[in-house]
């Protein structure tokens, strides 16, 4: 244990808690859907420590319940756009030749297809023809993965492309030809020669994504694809914030410093990880 | 050398290729094609109407039919009219494409030059305060949300300040224009994009720069006596601007397809918005334009990131 | 480095320095939405509407007061004045003959009369298969045109309505301009006309205003027409900008990027109750309830909702007025039926459904669903479960349906949300009637305007006729067919009046659809314009923008 593992660990200990706070929202806090049109927008008090949203509702119930599904989304999908990222682009940088060229082409098309029609015609299918029911249909279990697929689909690109360019520099590097000479086989090449030198970059690309993906899940409901009403989530109490960034500004204040703190503590974690890959350590 | 340039050409029109079928597909996969939408919000619309329109706009024929006709006129160098805005489709592309790329080149210029010497400072200066004071920075700027920190600056400079204009390229009152109040009215989308930019590059910096300094050569560089700005930024940096260059090719067709969300807050007339539009409004000819467009300069970007990849690390040989 | 610090600083102390104040003779007039194309006649679109009514005028329209008048022609044709005369059409239909005189002081903007020429050349091209014109109802509807001399012509129609006399869809368009690229190629008209490739040519508007820059996305300008006779535009320049986020609209306002925000495409009425709350003495803020009606279709094919108890139970357990009064500021009237309570034919009478919980608790029993475990069951056992869609990105409408459920949970009532892009809800989920229960979303339409569309069942829209009828519920009563047959050829006004009392009645007892409101629009205007009018139907205040004045 040294002094400058500490912010890792902090980033941990964050990561934790948030996501202890936010599996527990239910016996910490009031009922998130429960409304009072009465009492819309209303000041802190200590019935509501964080005020009321547009509807009445309880901003700190609200959080804390929105954070299980902006989290579950967050980690799951920057995990696995950067798994399969980085074993894209280990492939293609480490392989070269075809694989390289159909793998970073691929990359290419994928990065540069639009997403808007794509997501249109999504929303457009009917989940029901798909042998799925009503119940699991509105489930959020349904709802997370479906997004976690869709972000994480479009979202590997980046880590592919960092990743590869790094193998394709580290693969020449001596202790990489020592390796080979000494008839190492490709895969322990891969995992025990380049990964932990094409890590930081990766590890960088996926902690700093988990902010993007919190809002990009706000993006999706407004497709109907992300998280529906009266259900919250960060993103969604962020995107309802701006409609009333005129008559109630400190609205966007909670879910952003919630955001915040998550890409801190992933960040933190990130950077502890990436010292625990190194192999110069 | 040129053969690598000649596969990498042909490959990209492989690409280009079947992006353009999957574009045309998903488009006319979306329901509702521009009639239903007339149908469902006129009501004086009936069968007859509908029949007609779909005729006139080639609507009642097959997918595959249309993609056939779509790909024969652009390769006949016709890029047809747009149907929303009923003009030709260069005429449109042109003046978004321009502002698009001022928009965002100045953004991403900015951003570099804030963030580069940011991340080179933190990484050597590890753990120390520099470095804390670097990553707050960063992990600010990609946790905000580019719409709520381009209306935050908007309420900031232009409501309650009054310093700057919200929106537009230019003053359209009184004697608007020039310069002067073009590059005023640059300002807050451009810092928008920047400061949202500035976290990626900066930890990206770091996190290069550190793993470089790890390195061998690195240390025989100090063992022999090279002073310390020397080592940073002759040998390390040299090194660590891998990765950046590989970002920057993946921003370069950015450039192109534009920024939708500060665009449209900003009401800045680029190509994000366009895209959008076109997309939307079953717009073939304009969204297939304007989207192989931006897929020829993402390719384009990945060669350029290839060959600048190459010239910078020796090692690297392209074939 | 300290150089360039020095440098920037100095960049930045320009760029800060504030403008001279805004010349006076302009206006800015902020609105969320580019028109794309601008001829009058192709598609329909709110924007083009909004800014082609300061440059090009139709024959007749509805004004302020929801009446037919003259905006082009000198008196509106009536059977009393005699300028309207019932015949027979050819095939032996009762018909009528309408003359109407075009204003002799009507000019293009290049000094060239506006005659009666250009009426029939607009007719022409509306009524030519391949022009794209999007609605040829109108154009159908006139059998011929007789020309009797450059300002008069008969128009011979092939049915006689009751609103015989409203020609509000026809805009004349210049045929001395227009006519070649026409005939040249009627396919090509729609990409290859004037208003879309040369829009700045003043010959294109009759109108106290012609545009004179597009600049396209951003905005368009608009400067006095020359040759314009009437009352004289005090504005020497229009300038509409275009910004979709209404959050930034409001910054432009409150910045002065815009002096005023337009109603008709503005603020959400959320956003506008917020900024009026604000008090800021530079503005003033006018609320305009109008056509937009707000409501929530049923799908009558479904077994829970065909049973009217159950529809009515639903109405009862609705508290329209506190969301109104909570959500909207008390500006946004509930509504009884589809007719507003400022069209003539409203009946006072109507039934209206007050929030009774208890009486839609009882209803609910009587139908057969029973209270158990705070969610009602009928006999065997099926849950009273129902989803209620509604276009995703309207933060109105989302709140609606949010409260609605929260409502209707009260009751026992489990209600399933879901919001779909406006694209797959019209185009698929509401027309093709694929929603299984509830569908919210809003109806523009035009003062005494007969529900045809929305509820003969001839009009329900199926795949034989290509989707098309606005008869989403699927609702078929001979009853309700009869009256609206009737209501469009009862030229006696009493008479029309008591028939609409019926239809009314028959509209809230069967609830087809749940009415909720009739939607607010607000109108942000500088505290010294005056003259703004709001309409509150589809006739945009721009058709008077000449009364448009600052506060002398």
């Amino acid at each position: 244990m040294k002094a400058r593992d500490l912010p890792a660990l902090l980033g941990a200990v964050l990561l934790v808690l948030l996501c202890a706070a936010t599996l527990s929202a239910p016996w910490l806090a009031a009922d998130p859907e429960a409304m009072n049109l009465g009492a819309i927008h209303a000041a802190p008090s200590l019935s509501h420590p964080l005020g009321t949203d547009e509807l009445g509702r309880d901003v700190a119930a609200r959080l804390l319940n929105g954070g299980r599904v902006s989290l579950a989304v967050a980690l799951s999908t920057a995990v696995l756009a950067a798994l399969l990222g980085t074993s894209i682009g280990l492939m293609a940088g480490y392989r070269g030749g075809w694989l390289d060229a159909v793998l970073m082409r691929v990359t290419d098309g994928v990065m540069a297809l639009p997403l808007l029609p794509l997501l249109i015609v999504l929303a457009a299918l009917d989940p029901a023809k798909l042998g799925i029911g009503d119940e699991a249909r509105s489930s959020e279990m349904f709802m997370v993965g479906r997004m976690v697929a869709i972000i994480a689909l479009m979202g590997w690109t980046g880590a592919a492309r960092l990743v590869r360019a790094q193998t394709l520099s580290v693969k020449t590097r001596d202790y990489v030809r020592a390796a080979t000479a000494l008839g190492a086989s490709p895969g322990r090449i891969m995992i025990r020669h380049i990964l932990p030198n094409v890590a930081s970059p990766m590890v960088v690309a996926a902690t700093l994504s988990v902010g993007n993906i919190i809002l990009v899940e706000s993006a999706l409901s407004f497709l109907g694809l992300g998280v529906q009403p009266p259900m919250a989530s960060w993103g969604n109490m962020l995107t309802g914030a701006m409609n009333v960034i005129w008559s109630a500004p400190d609205q966007a204040l909670w879910p952003g410093l919630a955001i915040f703190v998550t890409v801190l503590a992933f960040n933190l974690a990130g950077d502890g990880l990436q010292r625990l890959l190194d192999p110069r350590r | 050398m040129t053969g690598w340039l000649t596969s990498r050409l042909l490959q990209s029109l492989a690409v280009l290729l079947v992006m353009s079928v999957a574009v045309h597909g998903l488009m006319a996969l979306m329901p509702g094609d521009p009639i239903d939408l007339m149908i469902a919000s006129d009501p004086h619309l009936n069968a007859a109407d509908a029949v007609r329109l779909k005729a006139l706009y080639g609507l009642d024929k097959p997918w595959g039919e249309r993609y056939l006709a779509w790909g024969t006129q652009v390769l006949k160098g016709e890029l047809g009219y747009s149907r929303l805005f009923a003009k030709p489709v260069l005429e449109i592309i042109g003046p978004a494409v321009v502002n698009s790329l001022i928009l965002m080149g100045s953004a991403l210029v900015l951003s570099l030059l804030v963030a580069v010497p940011l991340g080179v400072t933190a990484s050597r200066h590890q753990g120390g305060w520099a470095d804390h004071l670097v990553n707050t920075i960063s992990f600010a700027s990609v946790s905000l949300p580019t719409f709520w920190l381009g209306l935050m600056l908007m309420v900031l400079f232009a409501v309650k300040l009054g310093w700057l204009p919200a929106g537009g390229m230019q003053s359209l009152s009184g004697d608007g224009g020039g310069l002067l109040d073009s590059l005023r009215h640059m300002v807050l989308p451009v810092a928008t994009l920047a400061i949202t930019g500035i976290g990626q590059y900066a930890r990206h910096t770091r996190a290069a720069m550190l793993n470089e300094a790890a390195q061998d050569y690195i240390r025989t560089a100090r063992a022999k006596g090279c002073g310390p700005g020397r080592v940073v930024w002759r040998h390390q940096w040299r090194n660590a601007a891998l990765p950046l260059v590989t970002l920057l090719g993946l921003e370069f067709g950015n450039l192109f397809s534009g920024a939708l969300i500060t665009e449209t807050v900003f009401g800045w007339p680029g190509m994000g918005k366009l895209i959008a539009d076109a997309v939307m409004g079953n717009d073939f000819n304009l969204a297939l334009t304007a989207l192989m467009l931006a897929t020829a300069m993402t390719l384009l970007g990945s060669v350029l990131a290839d060959l600048a990849m190459a010239r910078l690390d020796p090692r690297i040989r392209l074939r | 480095m300290p150089r360039l610090t020095s440098l920037l600083l100095i960049l930045a102390l320009c760029l800060t320095a504030s403008l001279p104040a805004r010349a006076k003779d302009d206006l800015v007039i902020g609105i969320t939405q580019f028109p794309s194309t601008l001829h009058p006649n192709l598609d329909s679109m709110m924007a083009k509407t909004y800014v082609m009514a300061m440059t090009a005028r139709p024959l007749t329209v509805f004004d302020a007061k929801w009446r037919v008048v003259c905006m082009l022609c000198e008196q509106l044709p009536s059977f009393d004045n005699g300028l309207a005369k019932r015949e027979k059409t050819p095939d032996g239909k009762p018909g009528v003959a309408l003359t109407f005189t075009l204003r002799p002081d009507l000019y293009w903007g290049d000094g060239v009369p506006v005659t009666s020429k250009d009426v029939v050349f607009t007719w022409e091209m509306g009524k030519h298969p391949q022009s794209g014109v999007a609605n040829g109802e109108m154009y159908r509807r006139i059998l011929a045109i007789d020309v009797q001399n450059d300002k008069t012509f008969t128009l011979h129609l092939d049915r006689l309505t009751f609103d015989y006399n409203v020609m509000n869809g026809l805009l004349p368009i210049p045929a001395h301009l227009e006519r070649a690229a026409f005939l040249a190629d009627p396919a090509q008209y729609r990409v290859r006309n004037g208003y879309d490739q040369k829009p700045a040519q003043p010959g294109l508007y009759n109108g106290p205003y012609v545009i004179t820059q597009v600049v396209a996305g951003s905005h368009l300008m608009l400067e006095p027409n020359p040759f314009w006779k009437g009352k004289q535009p005090q504005f020497k320049r229009l300038v509409v900008r275009a910004v979709e986020n209404t959050a930034a609209l409001e910054a432009q306002l409150l910045s002065g990027g815009v002096d005023m925000i337009a109603g008709e495409l503005g603020l959400p009425l959320e956003q506008a109750v917020g900024l009026e709350k604000r008090a800021d003495p530079r503005f003033r803020v006018i609320f305009k309830s109008g056509l937009v009606f707000e409501h929530v279709d049923v799908n009558l094919d479904s077994p829970i909702l065909s049973d009217r108890r159950v529809r009515q139970a639903l109405m009862f357990g609705l508290d329209r007025q506190s969301m109104n009064r909570q959500l909207f500021d008390g500006r946004q009237p509930v509504a009884d039926s589809s007719v507003n309570p400022l069209d003539g034919v409203y009946a006072e009478d109507v039934p209206k459904y007050a929030h009774d919980p208890v009486r839609a608790a009882q209803m609910l029993d009587d139908a057969g669903w029973k209270m158990a475990g705070g969610l009602r069951r009928n006999a065997k056992g099926e849950p009273l479960s129902v989803e209620l869609i509604t276009t995703a990105g309207n933060r109105s409408r989302e709140l609606v349906s949010q409260v609605i459920q929260a409502q209707w949970r009260k009751l026992g009532v489990d209600v399933r949300l879901k919001a779909e892009p406006p694209r797959v809800f019209f185009a698929e989920t509401v027309t093709k009637r694929r929603f299984p229960h509830l569908a919210l979303y809003a109806w523009i339409s035009a003062p005494e305007s007969v529900p045809r569309t929305t509820l003969h069942s001839t009009q329900i829209p199926n795949a034989a006729n290509t989707w098309a009828g606005q008869n989403n519920p699927g609702y078929a009563n001979p009853a309700m067919d009869k009256l609206l047959d009737d209501i469009e050829t009862e030229l006696d006004a009493t008479k029309r009046g008591e028939l609409w009392r019926q239809l009314q009645h028959l509209y809230a007892t069967d609830l087809p659809a749940l009415p909720l409101f009739f939607r607010a629009d607000a109108y942000i205007l500088p505290k010294a314009l005056e003259g703004v009018e709001p309409t509150g139907h589809q006739d945009p205040s721009t058709l008077w923008v000449e009364n448009w004045r600052w506060r002398p």
